[in-house]
């Protein structure tokens, strides 16, 4: 079954749909403002008018650190407590386990929506509402990554660890020493994953924090957006349109460039996503 | 075996049930409480009862925020599973040159971030300026209001929810379709079955779980649907884009909390409902799996 031009022409075309919106978005950043509007097909410019104009009318920067800090803080965790959740799950066995997993599986199903109220009020009443640790604590480490570091490690040999405490290695040590490495592809895939998760993460910071000063990237994006939808008089409608779309590709093009060079692990990472169905 | 004690086990996995219990069950049993309440955020908290439950059962607004969700997901779910396995299986073809490419072409934009893509949504299918409407005119066609007509937000939200999550489906599919092992292909082939009836009664069947699973995760992506609608047209224009996720947000932005404590244990409900019905449906019928 050679596929014949049929089948590249579909795929072809469904590729470049999906290509066709980044593409435009960051071409047109570059463009004169004017020409975004009145010739939105035909590339012009290259100008950084509306890079100069965002960077200076928005705080991208602060939300750009802001971002770094939680993904660093957050991934960190993740990094470190989801793998050692997993392996006392996956190589260990004690009293409560099953019920232990059990509920790590539960909160696997509850919708983020449930929670966000509650959340805004604990956040409230610790005095947390714009703060780095309401950003961050609130799922930081996740069921899901649990589950996954646990089925990772399931396929770990026994008597690899076995050697490892036959050396008189403390449990800590067989972790780091014996567990860690052999799990590499699967942390890098999480590593990815998180990454990911955290950088587009939305609806939490958007509740959790309303100054400027803690915004994290994606929050700072929408602050934008809705200066433009809500009153699209008063302010110079051409430049408004060229700050969004350079702000708009500032923000896409990390995580693009981690995905293109990381792009297999990314897939693994979205693939072991599905296998808890 | 000295260092092992009993309680190692314990202490690796308390992290995750440290801030479970104080960012998780806390909360969660807090909200009960709350949804039987009529709150503002401050001063004292009446007891209502199912007060909070009963408005909204009854509350026009309530429903048509899930109908306007109903629609989203009639526009989004069958065509993302049709399309997602369509394109799965030509990317399985073993013969296929430039599958790397494909693959990252597709999966490219489930890596951009929402909100950036939603702004590029605003400025693409703006009535008066953006894109789509100039090449409508350039081919002759009148403008359309795809962000400012009730009948054409849905669809335009839907596009960029499809364009944005396809490239996932079609990952999940194809993996799916790559576990099937080709002497089954083989078989039917020889058995001279035609290509239709070989993807209906071989290809559907063995990639059962794998649509499962998708149906399940994009009903609870679409019934919490909240940035897209939230940055791209703040649930307008009419109220025709106001979705599940976005009416439980406005019970917050307006310091309703009791009604919106009530209204996400709702929508819990629902989702959770509609994801065993989903599961249910597509099970095989032999009880495997």
């Amino acid at each position: 079954m050679k596929p014949g031009i049929g089948q590249y022409t579909i795929l072809g075309v469904l590729a470049a749909g999906f290509l066709y919106p980044i593409w435009w978005a960051i071409s047109s950043s570059f463009k004169p403002p004017n020409d975004i509007i009145t010739d939105p097909l035909t590339l012009s410019g290259p100008t950084l008018h509306n890079y100069e104009a965002m960077f200076a009318d928005v705080p991208i920067g602060t939300g750009f650190a802001n971002t770094a800090l939680v993904l660093v803080v957050k991934g960190a965790m993740t990094m470190l407590f989801c793998p050692l959740a997993g392996y006392a799950f996956a190589k260990f066995s004690f009293p409560g386990k099953n019920v232990l997993f059990g509920v790590v599986l539960l909160t696997l199903m509850l919708p983020t929506l449930v929670l966000i109220i509650p959340l805004l009020l604990e956040m409230s009443a610790l005095g947390w509402v714009n703060t780095y640790q309401a950003l961050i604590l609130p799922g930081s480490i996740d069921a899901f990554s649990i589950f996954w570091m646990r089925q990772t490690i399931a396929a770990i040999p026994g008597e690899l660890i076995d050697a490892g405490r036959v050396d008189g290695s403390s449990e800590l040590g067989i972790f780091f020493r014996v567990v860690l490495p052999v799990i590499r592809p699967g942390l890098a895939a999480l590593a990815v994953l998180t990454t990911m998760n955290v950088y587009n993460d939305f609806v939490w910071p958007v509740v959790a924090v309303n100054d400027t000063e803690h915004q994290t990237l994606q929050v700072v994006l929408s602050t934008l957006a809705q200066n433009i939808t809500g009153n699209r008089i008063g302010s110079d409608f051409t430049t408004v349109w060229g700050e969004l779309l350079a702000a708009g590709s500032v923000a896409m093009v990390p995580l693009l460039v981690i995905f293109v060079v990381l792009q297999r692990h990314f897939i693994n990472g979205i693939l072991a996503g599905s296998v808890k169905g | 075996m000295r260092v092992r004690t009993w309680l190692t086990p314990y202490v690796f996995v308390s992290p995750f049930f440290l801030v479970f219990a104080a960012f998780g069950v806390y909360p969660l049993i807090f909200a009960l409480q709350l949804s039987f309440t009529r709150w503002r955020g401050a001063g004292e908290a009446v007891f209502v009862g199912l007060g909070n439950y009963s408005y909204l059962l009854s509350s026009p607004d309530f429903w048509a925020s899930l109908g306007n969700s109903a629609v989203l997901w009639l526009l989004i779910v069958p065509v993302q599973v049709v399309a997602g396995l369509g394109a799965a299986v030509l990317l399985a073809n073993a013969k296929l040159r430039l599958r790397g490419f494909f693959r990252v072409a597709f999966i490219a934009p489930f890596v951009t971030p929402l909100v950036a893509m939603a702004q590029v949504w605003i400025v693409v299918f703006d009535t008066d300026y953006g894109l789509v409407n100039y090449v409508l005119n350039l081919v002759g066609l009148p403008d359309v209001g795809w962000l400012t007509s009730t009948t054409w937000s849905k669809p335009t939200l839907a596009l960029l929810f499809l364009w944005k999550t396809t490239g996932f489906a079609i990952i999940i599919l194809l993996a799916g379709l790559q576990a099937v092992p080709g002497q089954v292909y083989e078989a039917a082939g020889l058995d001279g079955a035609s290509r239709w009836r070989q993807f209906w009664s071989l290809t559907v069947p063995l990639v059962r779980r794998s649509i499962a699973f998708l149906v399940v995760v994009q009903t609870l992506a679409v019934f919490q649907m909240f940035a897209e609608p939230y940055v791209v047209t703040q649930g307008g224009p009419y109220g025709s884009t106001e979705t599940a996720g976005l009416y439980l947000y406005d019970h917050i932005s307006a310091s309703d909390l009791g009604t919106g404590a009530a209204n996400s244990f709702l929508l819990v409900l629902l989702v959770f409902g509609l994801s065993l019905g989903a599961v249910r449906l597509l099970r095989p019928k032999d009880g495997t799996s």
